[in-house]
């Protein structure tokens, strides 16, 4: 980091620049939203724009998915190694291998190098999670794959135009191995818009500053934001701060629960984040690749930090992030890895954990633990091919100030539902329910947020289904005395005599009338529910989050339903009596107080010797 | 007989009113607010200005009303205690809305509290298919009981919305038969009279909303129409709608939906008005003051809209994409980007040693430095004070005094110093700087949309807009500013402007290609002849009624729609090939490219839009200002106009005296708004008392 300005420097011209620059990166994100046809597109914002300088290093980066933070630069700086000097104007370059700069197949990246007097001086970047892009499933994004190989079509770095010119023999290469072609196709357009776009308005910034002072800038902004970030750091507290989570199995290993633990170290104004002592890779699909983890450490960060800082490579700069290769957390081939958004799900909580042991007042309990994906598909009587691909999440931990808030996407999808109405237009599907759940949010001083149940009835004769959740035997864990959350669940045909529980990753098939319903973990409690102010609690009971009956027995608090009052005297006889039996507060808790330890990995997460405790300054 | 119309507009300080006689003759009037009830400022000001012009009470014939009185019982939590009723397995679809959050990385969102409690929300056993099928059919007996329960709960309005009702209203008018039957004194609404559009969370979300502000809205304009009749004033009363459109006070009681952005809609509607006349088929209005800026775009002479937005969603760049900050409303809005930048704007220093503005606000109290009113904080007013842009003694006809050394004491102390530049660059830099983020407003409605900016002329108004439009218009490449007559009052003298405007819609879901024309023709007559019997309950014959059509598409697949005119005629083939094409020259415009022949298009809505036309023009060309004090003349001071130009002389000039055009630097000082003319452009008067600057 440079702490002296260039003499050129002009402080109000170095805002107006970064004005600039950063409305050329959202505009680019504009531009993607609005033309793009895929319901990942629109609905999960699964895509991201920068406009990165002539290295490579990312300048400014547009609205985003947090899971893409900083996504760009491993990626170009693969484009560069491959192409470097070669590079000419009207170029094009596109990509997805994990293995050389990519996150997972459905993220091609496009990237249009920009010139000024015949030099290089940026790019004009986009990434987008595409619908598909061939392999064994529709939609690439099979958890249950065990080999890269399987996953789709890998684009190493390539010319998809060479200065101005289409490279048919890879577009028609595209175009035979993905199954949608015409959304895929679509998708591509909307990315060559948005760096059509970011050339024509970069070019502005060019015509009003001059291609010395847009460098120039362009390094100032980063530094700026290396300034910010370290300033910022350095007001945290110094220390060393573990934590550990789980992800319930990867689907083939069924039961054998996945480790990954993080430890944060942080003194004066520099911090790093480590994740050794994570799981090794797995079979399943849900390993990630270094830039993914960057990303989620990185964006966990970022949301203590103020929020006038931007996402640039100043930022990576200042915070250092380590993943030994070979586990889950930074694979190596032939790793699978189309499902790894459960992995940085996990990451996320294992993040927020160890920042909740630096910043207690600051950081919440668990949420959730990510999306639940959910897809169906099959063939009609016509045998057209239908694919319905949904997710769902929902519910944050308490919070120390406030309850979790409930039918909020997770941070770091920021997804929004699709309509019910628009599911049943158009899918062989009738949705039957799409309501919160009483008594499942883990109880705290303030509790976590409700979870929702949706429940999906098929109407055609025959499809696969196949779900991707967790949370089924490890828990969203509360802090601070907060209790956790309840499991997720999986059933089918509830309320049936034929009723089945399913596991929390399988594939079925099901016939026409079969109904699946699938709940959401609630999310963890912050502080003893005890202390929960008895009016919110009267305030939930009266709203059916909480029952009469689990008002007494996890809040102590008496509730008369006929009067919505509380009775006073037999509450504070009940708390005092609770208070005894359930003994001292856990700072990490996994079960509830005087729960018996019953599944091996409940064990296993809370085995005393684990470096779970937290901060050892 | 001399008649007179009267515009109000209600804002969260002030009131306005203007009077316009026959013959071009405006009275205007500012008034505070009376926030405990509204009706009274607006009595009191009407009532100022027919006495002091002497007019006779019977002679006012129409008074045209701009209100916040719906969005502000929204924000502030205040409407009325509602129940809904809604299909079984989905009573939170109210709370869950769509899921996403509007901000990444915020651990301390919150999001809006629902407008109806969760006890408050009962669901009934029915099912209606997509296609309009019963599939369980609802029984009465249960209705009766959901009823009883919400009435034992002293629900205020019930609002009713069951899942797939866009196809089919059976069951929500069974419920509406039996409230009315249970409780005849209950305000209600169903989702189908309301919205009938696919989407349960937008057609929730918008019933629910029409019911919450029903009774508050109802009562205020009973109160309103009260206190007319007191002052003698018995003229119609009408009300501005978010599109753009009038309508009669009693259809406003039944549809508050869509009042609820009809604040800011006048001065929109009035520019278009006075562009026309300028022949300026292409322009973007831009409304500045206190504490947000406002941009819409005005292309072929026709406002722009859009088909739904988020009430008190605060303001944010991106927030076209980042969707959850607000209370989702799904009726057709004038289609305004806002940024928080205003006179009251804060100046500060980040952590990274970086120059911001706002997004907080010294608001009117403490206000800014210069107020001396106990504001600490340096404000977007006090860099225009320090550059010699505003008169120290001048503002609002001298009733309020400027302190610009408190002022440049405190930029200094907190900016100058600390960045080690010139008070006046700092303060040069924050007018730049302030310009930069609006100029982020007008480029959300132009060129993210595909719409060139340099092809449109600027208008400003509101009490800061004149200040910046002209510096902003320079750096945008925009060739042209028009500053109308009375710019800080001219939300309230735009509402002059509107006409009777009604919108109705209807989901159809249909791919262009494939549909049988018989079914969009028998969708488009309906909405057809509802909007005729609206016009005509509201006494327009057959021949003052104007109707036109517009579809909503996309290809298939896309989630956002864009809205297009569709041809008038038989409902044919190749009406369906028009349509299909304006569509895709209309993606092409936005987007800069169009898909091939063969994509699919899917037509999403079916839109009528019914105007009543006036009898005589709404508008004499030839407006006479009285009542708004002018400045003084003849006078010089120095502004500082950058690095480049340094401190310059500036003629400190009246709005008459443009008559002769003149170079800049220019400043036009005002009762209501300073106009700032920087060198390079040239300000002239034209006919209609307009400011042309030339660039």
């Amino acid at each position: 980091m440079s702490t002296t300005h260039h003499a050129d420097y002009d402080p109000i011209e170095f805002e107006l620049f970064k004005n600039g620059i950063h409305a050329i990166a959202d505009e680019m994100a504009v531009t993607i939203c609005r033309t793009t046809y895929s319901g990942v597109l629109r609905d999960n914002m699964d895509f991201s724009t920068a406009i990165a300088d002539a290295d490579g290093l990312m300048v400014a980066q547009g609205l985003t998915l947090p899971g893409h933070l900083g996504s760009i630069p491993a990626a170009l700086e693969s484009v560069i190694r491959h192409y470097g000097d070669e590079m000419q104007p009207e170029d094009i370059y596109i990509m997805n291998d994990p293995f050389d700069g990519g996150m997972h197949l459905p993220d091609i990246f496009l990237f249009k190098p920009m010139f000024a007097q015949g030099e290089r001086i940026g790019f004009g970047a986009t990434i987008c999670h595409h619908a598909d892009v061939g392999g064994r499933v529709p939609g690439s994004n099979a958890s249950d794959s065990t080999e890269i190989y399987q996953e789709g079509l890998r684009i190493p770095p390539l010319k998809l135009f060479e200065a101005g010119v289409r490279n048919h023999t890879l577009w028609s290469l595209i175009k035979t191995n993905v199954r949608i072609p015409v959304q895929v196709f679509g998708d591509m357009r909307a990315q060559l818009s948005a760096c059509h776009l970011a050339e024509t308005q970069f070019q502005s910034l060019l015509d009003s500053y001059g291609a010395n002072k847009v460098r120039m800038y362009m390094r100032e902004l980063i530094d700026y934001a290396e300034r910010a970030t370290r300033a910022a750091v350095a007001d945290l507290p110094d220390g060393e701060f573990s934590f550990e989570d789980w992800i319930d199995d990867d689907g083939i290993d069924v039961g054998k629960p996945i480790r990954l633990y993080v430890t944060i170290r942080k003194q004066g104004d520099s911090m790093s984040v480590d994740w050794t002592g994570s799981s090794d890779q797995v079979k399943g699909a849900i390993n990630s690749t270094l830039s993914f983890t960057k990303a989620h450490s990185h964006a966990a960060i970022r949301s203590v930090l103020p929020s006038t800082i931007p996402a640039n490579e100043g930022l990576f700069r200042a915070i250092d992030v380590v993943a030994p290769e070979g586990t889950i957390t930074n694979m190596v081939l032939p790793g699978a890895c189309a499902a790894r958004g459960l992995t940085g799900f996990r990451m996320g909580d294992c993040m927020f954990g160890a920042l909740a042991m630096m910043l207690p007042d600051q950081v919440g309990a668990a949420s959730d633990g990510g999306n639940t994906g959910v897809s169906i598909g099959g063939y009609d009587d016509e045998r057209k091919p239908y694919i319905y691909v949904d997710f769902a999440c929902g519910t944050w931990g308490g919070r120390p100030w406030a309850d979790g808030l409930q039918g909020n996407s997770n941070m770091f999808a920021n997804m929004a539902s699709q309509s019910v109405e628009v599911i049943e237009s158009e899918q062989p599907l009738e949705i039957l329910a799409y309501e919160f759940e009483t008594d499942r949010a883990g109880p705290g001083e303030y509790r976590g947020g409700a979870p929702y149940r949706r429940e999906y009835r098929f109407l055609e004769k025959e499809a696969v289904l196949q779900v991707r959740s967790d949370r089924s035997d490890i828990r969203p864990y509360g802090l601070y005395g907060g209790w956790p959350g309840r499991p997720s669940s999986n059933a089918l045909n509830p309320d049936s005599d034929s009723a089945e529980v399913l596991p929390s990753k399988f594939n079925i098939t099901i016939q026409s009338g079969d109904v699946f319903s699938h709940t959401l973990a609630g999310g963890g409690g912050y502080g003893d529910p005890l202390k929960r102010d008895p009016a919110a609690v009267l305030r939930d009971v009266r709203n059916d989050y909480v029952s009469a009956e689990a008002a007494a027995d996890d809040y102590g608090v008496v509730v008369d339903t006929d009067s919505w009052s509380i009775n006073e005297a037999a509450t504070i006889a009940l708390r005092s009596a609770l208070a005894l039996q359930n003994g001292a507060a856990e700072k990490i808790a996994w079960r509830e107080p005087g729960e018996e330890p019953d599944a091996e990995s409940a064990d296993a997460s809370t085995d005393g010797s684990l470096d779970s405790e937290g901060a050892r300054a | 007989m001399t008649t007179f119309r009267i515009g109000a507009d209600i804002g969260g300080t002030f009131t306005d009113i203007v009077f316009l006689g026959p013959d071009g003759t405006l009275h205007t009037k500012k008034v505070p607010s009376t926030v405990d009830d509204y009706a009274r400022g607006i009595l009191q000001g009407v009532t100022s200005v027919l006495e002091a012009e002497a007019i006779p009470a019977s002679q006012v014939s129409e008074i045209m009303h701009g209100t916040t009185v719906a969005s502000n019982a929204i924000l502030e939590g205040k409407g009325a205690r509602a129940g809904l009723i809604t299909t079984r397995g989905f009573r939170d679809v109210l709370e869950i809305r769509n899921l996403r959050m509007p901000r990444l990385y915020d651990l301390h969102w919150e999001k809006p509290p629902p407008l109806v409690d969760r006890y408050l929300r009962h669901t009934v056993n029915e099912r209606i298919n997509n296609l309009g099928e019963i599939k369980t059919a609802l029984d009465e007996k249960e209705v009766r009981s959901v009823v009883k329960n919400l009435l034992a709960e002293n629900v205020e309005v019930i609002a009713v919305c069951l899942l797939n009702a866009y196809t089919n209203p059976v069951h929500e008018r069974m419920i509406k038969r039996v409230i009315e039957e249970m409780a005849p004194g209950i305000p209600h609404c169903i989702s189908y009279d309301v919205l009938p559009e696919i989407k349960e969370y937008e057609r929730t979300s918008t019933t629910v909303i029409n019911a919450y502000v029903m009774p508050i809205v109802a009562q205020y304009l009973q109160s309103l129409r009260a206190a007319l009749d007191t002052g003698g004033v018995d003229g119609p009363l009408m009300l501005m709608q978010s599109n753009g459109g009038m309508m009669s006070a009693a259809l406003a009681a039944q549809k508050p939906a869509n009042i609820i952005e009809s604040g800011p809609a006048g001065g929109v509607v009035g520019a278009q008005s006075l562009a026309r006349k300028l022949d300026l088929e292409d322009i973007i209005t831009f409304d500045m003051g206190g504490t947000t800026a406002k941009a819409s775009l005005i292309e072929r002479g026709e406002v722009t809209r859009s088909q739904e937005y988020q009430v008190g969603g605060g303001i944010m760049i991106g927030s076209r994409l980042l969707t959850g900050s607000g209370y989702m409303l799904k009726v057709p809005a004038i289609d305004l980007a806002e940024v928080g930048a205003g006179g009251g704007s804060i100046i500060w220093i980040d952590g990274g040693g970086g120059l911001q503005v706002g997004p907080q606000s010294a608001g009117a109290s403490p206000g800014p430095v210069c107020y001396d009113a106990g504001g600490e904080s340096p404000t977007v007013t006090d860099a225009n004070l320090i550059l010699g842009y505003l008169n120290a003694t001048s503002l609002v006809g001298g009733e309020l005094k400027l302190n610009a050394d408190k002022a440049r004491d405190a930029f200094e102390r907190d900016i100058a110093k600390p960045m080690n530049l010139s008070v006046e660059r700092a303060a040069y830099g924050t007018h730049q700087l302030a310009a930069a983020n609006m100029i982020r407003a007008i480029r959300a409605v132009s060129s993210e949309r595909g719409r060139d900016p340099r092809k449109y002329a600027l208008f400003a108004f509101g009490g800061n807009g004149p200040l910046f439009a002209t510096g902003m218009a320079q750096s945008l490449g925009m060739k042209r500013v028009v500053v109308p007559p009375s710019p800080g009052l001219f939300s309230s003298f735009g509402l002059l402007y509107a006409d009777t405007e009604h919108h109705f819609s209807r989901s159809l879901i249909a791919t262009l290609s494939e549909v049988e024309p018989d079914r969009l023709a028998s969708v488009w007559s309906e909405l057809e002849s509802q909007a005729r019997d609206q016009l005509k309950a509201e006494g327009f014959p057959e021949e003052r009624i104007d109707i036109s059509r517009a579809a909503n598409m996309h290809y298939k697949g896309q989630i956002f729609e864009l809205t297009t005119p569709a041809p008038d005629g038989e409902i044919n083939q190749q009406f369906c090939a028009d349509l299909q094409e304006r569509f895709g020259q209309e993606h092409e415009t936005t987007y800069g490219h169009r898909a091939g022949p063969d994509e699919p298009v899917e037509l999403v809505s079916a839109m009528v839009i019914a105007r009543g036309i006036p009898l005589h023009p709404r508008v004499p060309d030839r407006l006479m200002l009285k009542g708004a004090g002018e400045g003084k003349s003849n006078s010089t001071r120095k502004a500082y106009f950058g690095p480049d130009h340094g401190w310059l002389d500036t003629a400190v000039v009246r709005r008459t005296d443009l008559s002769t055009p003149t170079d800049g630097p220019l400043i036009v000082e005002e009762y209501d708004a300073t106009c700032l003319v920087p060198p390079g452009a040239r300000a002239a008067l034209d006919d209609n008392n307009n400011i042309l600057i030339d660039l």
